[in-house]
């Protein structure tokens, strides 16, 4: 049996550590590019957003490379996703690819049915093992996010732009070569000590932006074009509350103990939005409510098509509290030039923004 | 008395007699928006961001054509109607994004369904609902009763009579259809059976569809539709193509496709909008379903708000061209 699964950001890097622990033949797809899109657009159904048509080149590549059983995220209760497997099974049957899917339900069977499927794939290892080996991915999954968030920081104030991503890259692969709990922590400290030392304009509080929309586009910068990065190489510190390493803690070991983060966000979109529209649209109205006085502006990735996100979009504009964002559509149509001109005509305005609210508290004052 | 607005868009051909015959027990007046024009189109969809589907930008106009004509609006949040099966965001989301578009909206009546949290919280979304005109629970609880039993009636008179639902509803309801035609008069002999596939909102509005069903009737072509199939039909057939169902409407689409694919039609005519999530995958399953049977010519439409009408007619006379060729060979051979 020869796993293989699509890629969203790194995730692929603790899931190897876990399969590798538990001698699991795993196959990594390339990291999404022009011919995952490609191959996605061919084989899809027009209608559906970049979500599904890259996950589905990913899978295909997979396949290619091998792979017999693909692991794709469904469930209930949630936008088009719990449709995902069951039609990308459907294609790749028809592509001649004999697979199997396997549905790793993220809505309804939480920790124990990731656990329970990862028995299955390992042939039924001792559950001690299986434990150890989830708590190692876990740990590197942790590592990664904490590098990057303080890439995020980095990127906007370095002397030498490129300095940090380049630290990152060297970051992510010494993460994926480390082996066991002391080197991990070694190099998560070091690389966060470099990062700290690089030099930095201290002058000016660069502008503060959250990126905030549908979890796929935000997480895997093939989608969106690595906006962060963009946005960091224009001066901009970049927020965003969806981490995976974040989003495991909860929605696997918090949630079910009835502590959930998103509780904040969903008061603040009550008197906008009243419930729960699957995917991310809930989160996307209530971030807007909840940041407007602490960043300077949001940008909103969306997939192009996205039924939750499209509700949000309809909201947002009308919220009481203002603050200037960017809705960026992802699909194979997005282009770079474009985008960036989007990107730099909206840190202008936020600066002119801010420019101006400086010289009213001058005044003041 | 106090007047409750419907507009006549989505979920309407589904639920209407059931509301009107709530709220009328309860002593309110029901209003329904006139049949869906190009100006009430060109509203709602001024309202809303562009890439919003074709059906919500239609409702909102029909949202704006009750504005001042009524006291309240019904915009009910249906999240499930079956257990663990779900309905599009869109409908979740309709009431809140329906009071942020049209803010001089009278207020909205939005309760929400969702079978899955269990009787008692349906119950009590009903309660909440007739609170709005009595205090008197039992008296909320004889409308629900007499709604439900017209909405049992409502189907019945569908799938015995095979009365697509506006005239349905016209006999029920008396609610005027937005033409008033002779159905009646079928001609004695008819080119071809062809099954039309989509969901109520889209096959029974006119102006969205560019009265398709006419059209095919002009032709002299028998017209299939959904409701015409049973429930167990439906669900029998949806289970043959993708198991358990996952969206609400899944039978109209995915079941009806599978079940006229295999027996009773010519030809197969999928009707979807641009934009449409569960029908972009679910239109797809019953393309890959068609092409696995090779039974029964299948064509999809997408519909949008820039679809011209001369478009649609050049593809229905090529696919009715080529079933009537197919049956003519197929004669030929057999005699």
């Amino acid at each position: 049996m020869r796993v293989g699964m699509p890629h969203m950001g790194n995730i692929y890097i603790p899931f190897k550590a876990l399969f590798q622990r538990l001698n699991i033949d795993f196959v990594i797809p390339p990291v999404s590019n022009q011919r995952t899109l490609s191959l996605g657009v061919k084989y899809s159904p027009e209608g559906l957003c970049i979500p599904f048509k890259l996950t589905l080149g990913n899978l295909i590549e997979a396949a290619e490379l091998g792979a017999d059983t693909l692991l794709m995220p469904g469930g209930y209760g949630i936008c088009r996703l719990g449709y995902y497997a069951k039609t990308q099974e459907q294609i790749l049957h028809d592509l001649g690819y004999n697979v199997e899917m396997i549905q790793v339900g993220v809505s309804e069977k939480k920790l124990f049915g990731i656990l329970e499927m990862i028995k299955h794939l390992s042939n039924n290892a001792p559950w001690s093992k299986i434990i150890s080996a989830f708590r190692f991915g876990l740990t590197k999954l942790n590592a990664l996010d904490k590098v990057e968030r303080v890439v995020q920081k980095v990127r906007a104030r370095e002397r030498i732009k490129g300095t940090a991503n380049h630290l990152f890259a060297k970051a992510v692969k010494a993460i994926d070569r480390a082996d066991d709990y002391d080197t991990l922590k070694k190099v998560q400290t070091e690389y966060i000590d470099q990062l700290n030392q690089v030099a930095k304009f201290t002058q000016a509080q660069p502008l503060l932006v959250g990126i905030i929309g549908e979890f796929y586009v935000v997480l895997e910068p093939f989608s969106n074009l690595d906006i962060e990065n963009e946005l960091g190489k224009l001066g901009v510190e970049v927020r965003r509350r969806l981490f995976i390493s974040e989003w495991t803690k909860f929605s696997l070991f918090l949630n079910p103990l009835g502590v959930n983060e998103t509780d904040r966000i969903h008061k603040a979109a009550l008197p906008y939005l009243k419930r729960d529209i699957g995917g991310d649209g809930w989160e996307s109205v209530g971030e807007k409510v909840l940041h407007a006085k602490e960043y300077d502006g949001l940008v909103h990735l969306a997939p192009f098509t996205c039924m939750p996100e499209i509700i949000a979009q309809n909201i947002m504009p009308k919220t009481k509290e203002v603050i200037p964002v960017l809705t960026i559509l992802c699909d194979e149509q997005l282009a770079k030039p474009g985008t960036l001109t989007r990107l730099e005509a909206f840190v202008d305005l936020l600066e002119r923004k801010r420019r101006s609210k400086d010289r009213q508290q001058r005044v003041l004052v | 008395m106090i007047k409750i607005g419907i507009p006549r868009a989505l979920l309407y051909y589904q639920y209407y007699p059931m509301w009107q015959t709530f709220f009328e027990e309860l002593g309110a007046e029901v209003v329904v928006s006139p049949p869906t024009t190009r100006l009430m189109l060109l509203n709602g969809s001024s309202r809303l961001v562009a890439d919003t589907c074709l059906p919500v930008k239609v409702f909102v106009g029909h949202v704006l054509s009750l504005v001042g004509k009524c006291d309240y609006i019904l915009i009910p949040a249906i999240r499930s109607v079956k257990s663990k099966i779900y309905n599009c965001s869109k409908f979740l989301g309709l009431p809140d994004m329906t009071r942020a578009v049209v803010p001089e909206s009278p207020p909205i009546l939005d309760i929400e369904i969702d079978v899955n949290q269990g009787k008692r919280s349906l119950y009590q979304a009903i309660y909440k609902l007739g609170r709005c005109f009595t205090w008197n629970p039992f008296k909320v609880r004889r409308a629900a009763i007499a709604a439900w039993q017209a909405h049992l009636n409502y189907l019945e008179l569908m799938t015995s009579h095979r009365l697509p639902p506006p005239q349905a509803i016209e006999k029920i309801a008396g609610v005027a259809e937005a033409e008033r035609r002779t159905h009646s008069s079928q001609p004695a002999s008819t080119q071809a059976t062809i099954a039309l596939i989509g969901h109520p909102y889209l096959l029974y509005d006119e102006h969205i569809n560019h009265r398709l069903i006419h059209r095919l009737e002009q032709a002299h072509n028998k017209v299939l539709t959904p409701e015409m199939l049973t429930a167990e039909e439906l669900q029998s057939a949806t289970a043959r193509v993708v198991g358990r169902a996952y969206w609400t409407y899944e039978g109209e689409v995915v079941g009806v496709g599978e079940h006229y694919l295999r027996s009773g039609a010519d030809g197969v005519i999928g009707i979807m909008v641009f934009g449409c999530g569960p029908d972009s995958v679910m239109m797809d399953m019953v393309k890959r379903q068609a092409a696995r049977l090779r039974a029964t010519p299948f064509m999809s439409i997408t519909l949008e708000e820039h679809t011209a009408e001369a478009g649609i007619v050049t593809r229905l006379e090529a696919f009715l061209d080529m079933i009537d060729r197919r049956k003519r060979r197929q004669s030929k051979v057999y005699a």
